[in-house]
């Protein structure tokens, strides 16, 4: 258990260390890279100010994926139930993957209007894809006996989908929710430099790059990666709990 | 359950078969491979509808009988749910459907004691070896209390240790259940120590093409195929086996 603590930290501590390293080695200017031991102090200094913004950044992000899981279970039980609708949606998830949303955040912020609103659909919006084809994939996986089984008592679908289908669909989604964490993070960062509402990290960092004060910028990448961190954290622990049965959590031989 | 008639002509799987099988009795099918035991499994339990004649299963066609959940299956794959402990997969059909459920059906939990998983309970499959995890399927099936039990091949992925202790443990679930058991299988020991009868059906499209009573006394000892009888009658199945193929 401890090792499960202590390892990531031996790994973040080593990264540091290596990038401050190449920063003093090379004697690159600070305007290009600055070094962490410069990056903390400021964020340590300036807490309260990050401690807000990731605040609010992270609520952009739990909320907005929430509604996403919530609506990518809804569209993707139907789509592993009919093949038409599968085969219709996947092109439409694939294109709202591949866009870059940048490009539209303005058009989202203009139509849903200033502050919370826009984060959330957009972020829920990022990560509806990966959501949704998690669900597709585990509900189809589901063991085949299983499900005749289930059949050969006229259990409904409801029964089917509840008991069967949605425990199936588990790994791949808490899969999808590793690589949605980021996503999510990103979005919310990216619609809060340009909602108007001048809160969260992305308004902190938008500010910075805007009057050059590199270190403010900084310190708002930072303070995203520990949300990030945070987040995975999060959601290696609901695995841990919620997946105490699958492979995954067992403990590996040799 | 009065028993079943059959009789239909299908896509010749399953070529015009007419069959009656008492109620309570033990009956196995043995045969050689793809010759649609399984098809007639699924017919039975309502999962795939006949093409072609009737079919009765306790007097009602199959898919009245399924959802009545009068039929109760133990698949070739012990098919537990990885996230249910030993306890919540052998309740696993009592859980759906609820409101079909038997008046004889009650918690597993005896059942679970009986086949010796009594210190499983809260055990998840991932745990169990794999006899165990065929004894809980079978727990799961005897545990609705349907008039008609079909195994479809149930210790096919069994060693053959293990699958005697299994032919034995079943015997002893089965009897004084009073339930109708169809058994399919591929081994002639199995069916002969396990049945009242045993038919035997040939390749695609099938037919019975021996029918084969098993007069050994009940309750039949754990040396049973010691017995002479018991390889008499072996050797009847295995010559009506080959004579069918032939």
């Amino acid at each position: 258990m401890s090792r499960r603590i202590l390892a990531p930290v031996v790994g973040i501590i080593a990264f540091l260390g290596l990038w401050e390293l190449f920063v003093r080695v090379f004697d690159v200017r600070a305007f290009v890279l600055r070094a962490p031991s410069r990056i903390v102090p400021y964020l340590w200094d300036n807490r309260s100010d990050y401690l807000a913004g990731a605040w609010v950044t992270g609520q952009h992000a739990v909320v907005g994926s929430t509604i996403s899981l919530i609506v990518a279970l809804l569209i993707g039980s139907a789509m592993a139930g009919s093949r038409f609708l599968e085969l219709a949606g996947q092109p439409v998830l694939t294109l709202l993957q591949v866009t870059p949303f940048v490009a539209y955040i303005a058009s989202v912020v203009l139509w849903l209007g200033a502050g919370t609103p826009p984060a959330l659909f957009l972020v829920a919006l990022v990560c509806l894809p990966a959501y949704t084809f998690a669900t597709v994939d585990g509900m189809r996986g589901a063991d085949a006996d299983a499900r005749e089984l289930l059949a050969s008592v006229d259990a409904a679908r409801w029964e089917v989908l509840w008991r069967l289908r949605l425990p199936s669909a588990m790994p791949a989604l808490f899969t999808a929710a590793r690589y949605n964490a980021g996503l999510a993070l990103i979005a919310a960062y990216l619609v809060e430099g340009g909602n108007f509402a001048n809160e969260g990290l992305g308004a902190i960092g938008k500010r910075a790059a805007a009057f050059n004060e590199g270190d403010a910028l900084w310190a708002a990448i930072f303070a995203m990666a520990l949300l990030g961190t945070m987040a995975l954290l999060a959601i290696s622990l609901a695995q841990r709990v919620f997946m105490r049965w699958h492979v995954s959590q067992r403990p590996q031989r040799a | 359950m009065r028993g079943l008639t059959k009789d239909y002509g299908d896509l010749s799987v399953l070529a015009p078969l007419d069959l009656d099988i008492e109620a309570g009795s033990f009956v196995s099918i043995i045969g050689p491979s793809g010759c649609g035991k399984t098809t007639l499994i699924r017919v039975l339990a309502g999962l795939e509808p006949a093409s072609g004649g009737d079919v009765l299963v306790d007097d009602s066609p199959p898919a009245v009988a399924r959802s009545n959940k009068r039929v109760a299956m133990v698949p070739q794959q012990p098919g537990l749910l990885p996230w249910r402990t030993v306890h919540a997969n052998a309740r696993l059909l009592l859980d759906v459907n609820r409101s079909a459920n038997p008046a004889g059906a009650a918690d597993p939990l005896d059942l679970l004691h009986e086949v010796g998983l009594g210190a499983f309970l809260d055990a998840y499959p991932h745990e169990l070896s794999g006899g165990m995890l065929q004894r809980v399927a079978l727990v799961r099936a005897l545990a609705l209390h349907a008039p008609l039990v079909v195994m479809d091949e149930p210790f096919a992925a069994l060693d053959e240790i293990t699958r005697a202790e299994m032919r034995v443990l079943l015997a002893r679930l089965v009897e004084g259940r009073g339930a109708t058991v169809l058994f399919v299988t591929h081994s002639i020991p199995e069916a002969v120590a396990l049945s009242d009868r045993v038919l035997v059906s040939s390749a695609r499209p099938s037919t019975m093409v021996a029918d084969i009573d098993i007069d050994l006394p009940r309750p039949r000892p754990a040396d049973v195929e010691d017995e002479p009888r018991f390889v008499e009658l072996c050797a009847q199945v295995r010559h009506a086996l080959h004579g069918g193929t032939r």
